[in-house]
C-alpha cells in the first residue's frame, strides 16, 4: 500500500474535483504564453492526480510545472468546480520542499533571507529614508515592501513626497522583508522576522499600516505570524485605499488604464478604490480588454520572475498589447511588483508612461503632465 | 518509444523548442476533458502547414500514430493518444488569417480559439454563431474536428453548416484544398464535409475557411415554469412548429434547478421544469413578436407561469441560471459525466420520462438539461470516480441512453463526438454497411493507421 503524501489528506478531494475541462486554459497567463497545457491548472491538476495514485512521486520532474504558477488566481476565478489552485499548489509546494525538492531559485531565495532583511540581500539602506521619520511616534507607518524599497525605489520616493505635501502623518521604519512569498514557494514566513516587524511598528503607537506593496498588506492581514499587529488595534491597509478617500483638484486629459494587480483584486477584492481615484483624475479613463477579476496577470508573481524571467517578461509584454490596444497613454497600478515588471518589458517602440497612481499624482500635481 | 533518430528529425522540423517528451508533457497530454487516457512518446508544437506536412511523410514512413490536438476541451477521447506515438499539437497555429465580411468569410488557423474569433468578428457585426459549451476554451480546429455544436443549434445548426472549406494534410503528407469561399458550391464530392467531424482519423485540418453571420441586433429572454415535463416538452414541440425559431430553447430539470438555488443566490423558483427561451430580430418589435407567440404557446400547454426579462439585468441572471448548470453541478461529487443524445424533438420529453426512470433504476443523481429547440438532450451524472460500483451503475444508465435515443430514431452524440468513449456503440446508431464504407474510407486515406487510431470503432 502506498503511503499518501501529507497534501493528499487536506486537498486530495478538491484535487480529484478538478474535472479537467479546460477551461482554465482559457485565462492562464503562463499558457496563454506558452500554449503548453502542462503549465497550466488543469495540467497540474492531471499531474497532482497521477500522484494520488500512485504512479508518479512527487519528484523533481515536477518542478518545472508545479513552482512555475504566477499564484495570479485567474484558473480559480473561474473554475467551474470551485478548485483553490493556489492553496493546492502551496501545501503541495511545502511538502516538497520538505523532501528536498524545489526550483533552486526559491531554495536562494529562502537561504538570502536567513541572512538578509530584504530579498535581494541588498545591505545598503533606501535613500528615501533620508530627512524623514523612522521609527518615531506617528498616526500612521508607511511600509514600501522588497521591491518598493530595493527595485522602484523613485515610486516609493515620490508616493512618499505624495503623503508629506498632503501633510499625512507618517513614520518609516527599518523594514524587514514580510517573508509572506517563502509560504507561496514552499517555504515558511520567518518567523523572528514577523516578531521584529510587529515590534517596530507597535513602538510608533501608529494605528494604521499603510503598505505600498499588495502582497504585504496580504500576508500582514491573513497570517498568523503577523496577528499581534491586529491585537494591538493596528489597521491594515493598502495606500490605494487610503487615497481612495482623499481628493485631488488636478485632472489629466491623458487616457490612462488600470492594471488590476493580482494580488490587491483577485486575492484582496480591492477593484473599485483606486479606480474611484483615478475617476477623479483622468476622465479619459479606458479598461483594457481584460479588468477587474478578469484582469491579465504581469507575471511577475509568484516569483515567476526570478525563476522563468523570459516567461515573465512575455506576460508583461501581453498585458501592455492589451494598453495599447486600447489607445492608452499611460498604465496606472498599484503594485511596485507589477510597475516594475510592465516597465521592464515595455518595447523602445510602445510610448506608455507605466507608473503608480499615487507617482501620477503628484506628477499631476507638480505640473509634469498635461493638466 | 521513439529511436532517437526519429525524435531528432522531428526536433529539426519543429525546431527543439516545439518538441517535448518531457513527462510532465506526456501525462497532460495524455488526458482530454473527460479523462480518458493514453499516453503519447512525444508531442510537437507545430506552427505551419509544411510542419505538419513533413512530420506526417515521416510518420507514414515510419508508420508512427499520430494524434491531432487542439484545445484538449473535447469529453469524448478524440484527441486522447491511445495507440501512443506523436501528439501533434496545433495550438501555437493561432492567426485568424482573414476577416472578409463583403465575403461573408474568415480564415483560420485551427488553434484559435472559438471566442477570440468572436471578438475579432463582434466589430464588423458578426458572428460564428455555433457557441459551444466550451466556447471559452475550445479551439476552433477541434471545433470542426468534432463538428462541434452548442446553445443556439436549433435556429443556427452546428459548426458543419458554417464550414466552406479546410486545408488539411493527409496522412500521406500531401496537403489538400477542399471545398470554396464561396456561399454555395455543387462541384464534386463534397471534400470538405467528410473532414468535419473526422475526429482527427483522416488527416488534420491546418487552415479553416468559415461563413459567418451577421450578429442578432435584438433579444427577448423569457422563463417558463412547468409543473411538469410532458407539459414543457409539448411546449418545445409546439414552438418550433408554429413558425417562430427561438435562437435558444433550453430545458433545465428538477434536480438541476435545486442545484442551482444550492450553488448560487438566484433563488429560482423550484419547479418540475424550466424553459429559457431567447428570440431574436433586427428590431425590438420583431423579436418580441416572436416572444409574444412563444408566451402565447407556453400558456397554453400548461406554463404555471412565464417571467419575461424586461432589463438586461434580468435577462443577465436567466443566464446567469442557465450558465451556472455545469459548475453547480460538477461541485455535488468528485467526477461529471456530460451526454449528448440527440433524438427527434417530438421524443425529447418521452426520452427525459423514460431517462428517469432509468436514473432512478440505478440510484443516481442527474441533472437534467437539454437544448431543446434541436432535441439535445444533457443529462449531467454527478458521481464518484474512486467507487467502482457508483461507476457500473453510472456506464449501465449510459448504456441504457444510447440505446433509448437510438431506438427513438436519433444519435448518441449530437455535438461532442465519437472518440473512443462512444466507439462500441457505433455499429448500433450506423449499421454494418455504413460502418463498412466509413472504414474503407479511411483505408483509402489512412493505409497504415497512423492518423488517430482507435477512434470511431474504424479499424475493424
Amino acid at each position: 500500500m502506498r503511503q499518501a503524501y501529507e497534501f493528499e489528506k487536506t486537498y486530495g478531494e478538491l484535487i480529484l474535483r478538478c474535472s479537467v475541462c479546460g477551461f482554465c486554459q482559457a485565462v492562464c497567463p503562463i499558457y496563454g504564453l506558452t500554449r503548453r497545457p502542462a503549465l497550466n491548472a488543469r495540467g497540474k491538476m492531471l499531474l497532482l492526480q497521477e500522484v494520488m495514485r500512485g504512479e508518479m512521486g512527487l519528484d523533481q520532474d515536477l518542478v518545472e510545472t508545479l513552482f512555475q504558477c504566477t499564484g495570479c488566481a485567474s484558473c480559480e476565478v473561474n473554475c467551474p468546480s470551485g478548485v483553490k489552485v493556489t492553496e493546492i499548489l502551496r501545501e503541495v509546494r511545502r511538502e516538497m520542499v520538505n523532501t528536498g525538492t524545489c526550483h533552486p531559485v526559491f531554495t536562494g531565495m529562502n537561504e538570502i533571507l536567513a541572512g538578509s532583511n530584504n530579498i535581494y540581500g541588498e545591505t545598503d539602506p533606501p535613500e528615501y529614508l533620508e530627512g524623514r521619520k523612522v521609527n518615531e511616534k506617528a498616526a500612521y507607518v508607511y511600509f514600501a515592501g522588497c521591491v518598493g524599497a530595493y527595485r522602484e525605489e523613485e515610486h516609493t520616493e515620490v508616493t512618499l513626497k505624495l503623503l508629506d505635501r498632503m501633510g499625512v502623518d507618517y513614520t518609516l521604519i527599518d523594514e524587514v522583508c514580510c517573508t509572506g512569498v517563502l509560504e507561496d514557494v514552499g517555504y515558511a514566513v520567518h518567523g523572528s522576522k514577523a516578531e521584529t516587524l510587529v515590534e517596530r511598528v507597535r513602538a510608533t503607537g501608529a494605528e494604521t499600516l499603510i503598505t505600498g506593496c499588495p502582497y504585504c498588506m496580504r500576508t500582514f492581514t491573513s497570517r498568523n505570524a503577523y496577528i499581534g499587529l491586529s491585537e494591538a488595534g493596528v489597521r491594515v491597509v493598502h495606500i490605494s485605499q487610503f487615497l481612495s478617500t482623499m481628493t485631488f483638484d488636478v485632472q489629466t486629459d491623458l487616457v490612462v488604464t488600470y492594471h488590476d494587480p493580482c494580488d490587491l483584486g483577485r486575492h484582496a477584492g480591492i477593484y473599485e478604490e483606486p479606480r474611484r481615484t483615478i475617476g477623479r483624475i483622468a476622465p479619459r479613463f479606458v479598461e483594457m480588454e481584460h479588468h477587474h477579476a478578469q484582469s491579465l496577470c504581469c507575471g511577475a508573481g509568484g516569483g515567476v520572475r526570478a525563476s522563468h524571467p523570459a516567461h515573465s517578461i512575455g506576460m508583461a509584454r501581453r498585458r501592455l498589447e492589451e494598453a495599447e490596444a486600447v489607445g492608452a497613454d499611460v498604465v496606472l497600478t498599484d503594485c511596485n511588483s507589477c510597475v516594475h515588471n510592465l516597465s521592464n518589458a515595455k518595447l523602445r517602440r510602445q510610448k506608455l508612461r507605466i507608473t503608480t497612481v499615487p507617482a501620477f499624482i503628484l506628477s499631476l500635481l507638480e505640473g509634469e503632465e498635461r493638466a | 518509444m521513439l529511436e532517437e533518430r526519429i525524435k531528432q528529425e522531428l526536433k529539426d522540423i519543429v525546431g527543439p523548442e516545439n518538441f517535448t517528451e518531457a513527462r510532465i508533457d506526456m501525462v497532460s497530454y495524455a488526458y482530454d476533458a473527460m479523462g480518458a487516457k493514453g499516453r503519447p512518446d512525444c508531442a510537437v508544437w507545430v506552427t505551419s502547414t509544411d510542419q505538419v506536412s513533413a512530420i506526417m511523410q515521416l510518420a507514414t514512413r515510419e508508420k508512427i500514430p499520430v494524434t491531432p490536438r487542439a484545445a484538449g476541451t473535447g469529453i469524448a477521447g478524440m484527441a486522447v493518444p491511445t495507440h501512443g506515438g506523436i501528439v501533434m499539437d496545433v495550438m501555437r497555429m493561432n492567426r485568424i488569417l482573414e476577416i472578409n465580411v463583403e465575403d461573408r468569410v474568415c480564415v483560420v488557423e485551427p488553434g484559435v480559439v472559438y471566442v477570440d474569433l468572436q471578438k475579432a468578428l463582434a466589430p464588423h457585426g458578426f458572428t460564428l454563431p455555433t457557441e459551444p459549451g466550451s466556447s471559452v476554451a475550445s479551439a476552433i480546429g477541434g471545433n470542426v474536428a468534432t463538428n462541434a455544436g452548442g446553445l443556439k443549434g436549433a435556429k443556427y445548426g452546428t459548426t458543419k453548416d458554417y464550414v466552406l472549406g479546410l486545408v488539411v494534410v493527409l496522412p500521406d503528407g500531401r496537403v489538400m484544398k477542399t471545398g470554396t469561399r464561396t456561399m454555395k458550391t455543387s462541384s464534386g464530392y463534397n471534400l470538405t464535409q467528410l473532414f468535419v467531424g473526422s475526429e482527427g482519423t483522416l488527416g488534420i485540418i491546418t487552415e479553416i475557411t468559415l461563413k459567418v453571420v451577421p450578429l442578432a441586433r435584438r433579444t427577448a429572454t423569457a422563463l417558463g415554469l412547468f409543473d411538469s415535463l410532458e407539459d414543457a416538452g409539448r411546449a418545445v414541440t409546439r414552438t418550433m412548429s408554429s413558425g417562430v425559431v427561438p435562437s435558444v430553447m433550453e430545458v433545465m430539470g428538477r434536480y438541476l434547478i435545486q442545484a442551482i438555488n444550492e450553488g448560487t443566490d438566484l433563488q429560482l423558483p423550484e419547479v418540475n421544469t424550466m424553459l429559457l427561451v431567447e428570440t431574436e430580430g433586427y428590431t425590438r418589435a420583431e423579436a418580441d413578436a416572436q416572444m409574444e407567440r412563444v408566451v402565447e404557446i407556453f400558456k397554453d400547454n400548461g406554463a404555471s407561469d412565464v417571467k419575461r426579462a424586461e432589463t438586461e439585468a434580468e435577462r443577465a441572471d436567466l443566464w446567469a441560471a442557465r450558465k451556472s448548470t455545469y459548475p453547480v453541478t460538477a461541485r455535488l461529487n468528485n467526477s461529471i459525466l456530460v451526454e449528448d443524445v440527440t433524438v427527434p424533438m417530438s421524443k425529447l420529453a418521452e426520452l427525459f420520462r423514460e431517462f428517469e426512470k432509468v436514473v432512478a433504476q440505478y440510484d443516481l443523481k442527474v441533472a437534467m438539461c437539454a437544448h431543446a429547440g434541436d432535441g439535445n438532450f444533457h443529462p449531467l451524472i454527478t458521481f464518484d470516480s474512486r467507487d467502482p460500483e457508483m461507476v457500473e451503475r453510472v456506464e449501465k444508465a449510459n448504456d441504457a441512453l444510447f440505446r433509448m435515443a437510438i431506438a427513438m430514431g436519433g444519435t448518441i452524440t449530437g455535438e461532442h463526438g465519437i472518440g473512443t468513449m462512444k466507439a462500441k456503440y457505433m455499429t448500433m446508431e450506423h449499421g454494418e454497411i455504413a460502418m463498412d464504407v466509413m472504414r474503407t474510407i479511411k483505408r483509402a486515406l489512412d493505409p497504415h493507421n497512423i492518423m488517430n487510431p482507435g477512434k470511431m470503432d474504424l479499424n475493424g
